[in-house]
């Protein structure tokens, strides 16, 4: 017969099964932590202020989309010669946006959704205005500063 | 070198015998399709394998290998591909109209509660597949797929900006992008499957799906209802191989990140959403329209997955509900192709 204290501890399975399952779990963790970490991409340092072109590479009342570090942005030049830059991934769903010189405004295909030359979104899904970016002039050269 | 001495070898008496034992129902076409989903995974398997032999997956040169491969360069590449499409695209197809199958039979219902929960994760990874094989061609549709699909990832609560950035491979769409699509399309994906269909054939051959009733007319798995099976996966060949050699898939135009996809449109799985998305006002409920429209995916996701333990008995009510969802669907879709 076995004493009181001696049936109070657990059975030996019992111990052997948290054992295992212990075990197995913090292997899980061990394992699951850095592979999440893996899949997931490192960051991206800004690129900072990054020079699109010249400004004569945009003529008056014209829109261009460049590419800073794969990020799509959309620099209009206005007829009176304002420059404006904009991130070209619509506030809805990040489909690429487009400027539409017949209508004077940006437009996404994807959704069907409108925003003023301003960036202000009018009409359609899009939830907020773009994105906008400071666009400098230096010495005939367009810089945008994406981080700003 | 006979038959016989290659059945003796892999004991196909035995075989055949204990598959003998099992009985289906005559008229058991959610085995059929189950079956023929199965089918159609292991052609593109096969078809995957051969265009992973000239496939590049890097921006700069993607859309030119597929062009490649469609355009004459490799002998049968053009076959290889439109098959690997079509099935692709029946694939999804058979897999929806199983599951629905099921649904309105009620055959979820308690002891299969198990099955059904792969199955939906089998859909959700057959969907996955699906999505990361139209990002690979990097065409203007692909990138549009790519974008939009993790726009709308980027809206679900809680995870929704990991996800984004998981599947972009970074923070915009890229180079990221196509490496993340290519490496869980050729790998994990179809691993994964693989294991959610193996996890599936091994619980309906412990607790056998729809187990025919008394007054249910019934057949021997074998020979009866696998014969008629490869019967049909003989017509199901014929049909892809026409439909590869005769129904085009057109590949579009390469991706341009800097140019808006004006003619892009979503696959035909995807145009229900399509159509809420663009139609959905900018607020719901006082929320995103988008987030409200990606949780409530979740949502119906999470339903679909807890059905046999909401709906323990598999009431009738839950096949209307479900012919009500596919008539919505069907006219969502209809309205988006308008």
């Amino acid at each position: 017969m076995p004493s009181d204290e001696e049936s109070k501890k657990p059975p030996r399975r019992d111990f052997l099964g948290l054992a295992v399952g212990g075990t197995a779990a913090a292997l899980a963790v061990a394992v699951v932590y850095p592979l999440e970490r893996f899949v997931q991409p490192p960051s991206r340092p800004s690129s900072g202020p990054t020079t699109i072109g010249k400004v004569e590479d945009f003529a008056l009342g014209t829109a261009k989309t460049v590419l800073v570090d794969e990020h799509p942005i959309l620099v209009i030049r206005t007829a009176d010669g304002e420059f404006r830059a904009f991130s070209a991934l619509c506030s809805h769903l990040q489909c690429i946006v487009g400027y539409s010189p017949e209508r004077n405004r940006i437009e996404c295909p994807c959704h069907q959704g409108v925003y003023s030359i301003d960036g202000q979104n009018l009409s359609g899904p899009p939830p907020r205005p773009l994105d906008e970016y400071a666009v400098s002039i230096n010495e005939g050269a367009v810089i945008v500063s994406v981080a700003g | 070198m006979k038959a016989s001495w290659l059945a003796d070898r892999i004991g196909w008496r035995q075989i055949s015998e204990q598959l003998a034992e099992h009985r289906v129902p005559r008229r058991g076409y959610v085995f059929y399709l189950g079956g023929i989903t199965l089918y159609l995974f292991l052609v593109q398997v096969a078809t995957g394998i051969l265009l992973m032999l000239y496939y590049q997956p890097d921006p700069q040169a993607a859309f030119a290998s597929v062009q490649r491969i469609a355009g004459g360069d490799v002998p049968y590449g053009h076959l290889v591909r439109n098959v690997h499409a079509w099935s692709s695209d029946l694939f999804v197809l058979a897999l929806l109209t199983h599951l629905f199958l099921v649904l309105v039979r009620r055959t979820f219902r308690a002891p299969h509660e198990l099955s059904w929960i792969s199955g939906i994760l089998s859909l959700v990874l057959g969907v996955g597949l699906a999505f990361t094989g139209a990002v690979l061609p990097w065409s203007e549709n692909a990138y549009a797929d790519a974008m939009v699909g993790s726009g709308l990832a980027r809206n679900v609560p809680l995870v929704g900006g990991w996800l984004m950035r998981f599947m972009r491979g970074g923070p915009d769409i890229g180079a990221g992008t196509l490496g993340h699509a290519f490496g869980f399309h050729v790998a994990a994906l179809p691993a994964a499957l693989t294991m959610l269909i193996a996890l599936h054939l091994f619980l309906l051959s412990r607790k056998p799906a729809a187990q025919p009733e008394a007054n249910v007319p019934s057949i021997p798995l074998y020979p009866d209802f696998l014969v008629r099976q490869g019967v049909a996966f003989t017509g199901l060949t014929v049909v892809i191989m026409t439909l590869g050699t005769f129904v085009e898939r057109p590949l579009g135009v390469v991706a341009d990140p800097a140019a808006p996809p004006i003619g892009a449109r979503p696959p035909w799985y995807f145009l229900p959403f399509h159509q809420i998305i663009r139609a959905a006002p900018k607020e719901l409920l006082g929320v995103d329209g988008a987030r409200f429209i990606a949780s409530a995916v979740c949502l119906l996701g999470l339903v679909a997955l807890a059905l046999p333990f909401i709906d323990q008995r598999g009431s009738k009510i839950t096949a209307w509900l479900a012919w009500g969802l596919l008539l919505i669907l069907l006219l969502l879709s209809a309205s988006a192709l308008t």
